[in-house]
């Protein structure tokens, strides 16, 4: 990042407002990302975003409880509302 | 309160509720309040198989917390009324 | 019952903040490469742009370290501060 973009930011929730209309990359808990764009956001982390794609990485055990190598079920959402408890990460979408 | 006002917008349309443990309600908002709770009416389950006391239910209320997404129509939502509504109250809370 | 405290300073000005106490090291390691823990035991390595009051954070050109190895990279991130279990100095303060 440019320093002229740093020097906009004083506080950690500077970043989120810089990414406004942007495509963003979220982590949230339970082993999910999220790619889309933010619409709003609020002091929460309460999020909604469009034209979203939700990653959920899972590790199946097998019976004898041996680990399988993880795999990635994804789906596409247009419209979401993320609940800012979930969230983890934000950080804007590399291209 | 942003977020608050954006749910009001969407009272009597059909939204899909997915909650942390999974389950997603799909419905039609009756109403929220601050905490984000929520009144769906005429509801169904993604998964009937897997929530079988769900069918006996035609409307709840959902509590805020247990909240993951909510998923909606985008044609419902004025993306750029959100992000200009999401720097007003920025604006605002810096004051 | 005796206090456990340092005696307030004789001249009676107004006791200083304690050199050393946790807002004076969260203020000294603003600008510097830090180590974010969060649960799960994944770590974020950056520079700290910034923080608040509930510990979000802001970095730059992070790094995300799980299990050893190096899972992810981010040029700008914020953490949200309930996940943060610890922040760590990667150099000198």
């Amino acid at each position: 990042m440019d320093h002229a973009a740093a020097a906009q930011i004083s506080e950690p929730l500077d970043l989120v407002k810089l990414a406004l209309g942007e495509r963003v990359f979220i982590k949230l808990r339970g082993d999910r990302t999220l790619t889309g764009t933010l619409h709003a956001y609020d002091a929460h982390m309460n999020l909604v975003m469009s034209q979203v794609e939700e990653s959920v990485h899972i590790v199946d055990v097998t019976d004898a409880g041996q680990p399988l190598p993880p795999r990635v079920e994804r789906r596409n959402v247009e419209m979401l509302f993320v609940r800012g408890d979930s969230v983890i990460l934000i950080s804007p979408a590399q291209q | 309160m942003l977020i608050f006002s954006f749910f009001k917008t969407l009272t009597d349309q059909v939204i899909t509720v997915e909650l942390k443990n999974d389950l997603s309600i799909t419905g039609t908002l009756k109403s929220v309040d601050q905490f984000l709770n929520i009144r769906l009416d005429g509801i169904s389950v993604e998964d009937p198989e897997r929530h079988p006391h769900m069918m006996a239910v035609r409307n709840c209320f959902i509590r805020g917390s247990v909240v993951r997404y909510v998923r909606m129509a985008a044609k419902n939502v004025d993306t750029t009324l959100l992000e200009d509504a999401t720097r007003r109250e920025i604006k605002d809370a810096k004051k | 019952m005796e206090s456990q405290s340092p005696e307030p300073p004789a001249d009676g000005s107004a006791p200083q903040p304690i050199a050393g106490s946790p807002s004076d090291f969260l203020k000294n390691i603003v600008g510097k490469r830090v180590k974010v823990r969060i649960g799960g035991g994944v770590d974020y390595h950056g520079l700290l742009t910034c923080l608040d009051g509930y510990m979000n954070v802001a970095l730059e050109d992070t790094e995300e370290w799980a299990a050893g190895r190096m899972t992810g990279q981010f040029g700008d991130c914020f953490l949200r501060g309930n996940n943060v279990l610890y922040i760590s100095a990667l150099e000198d303060l």
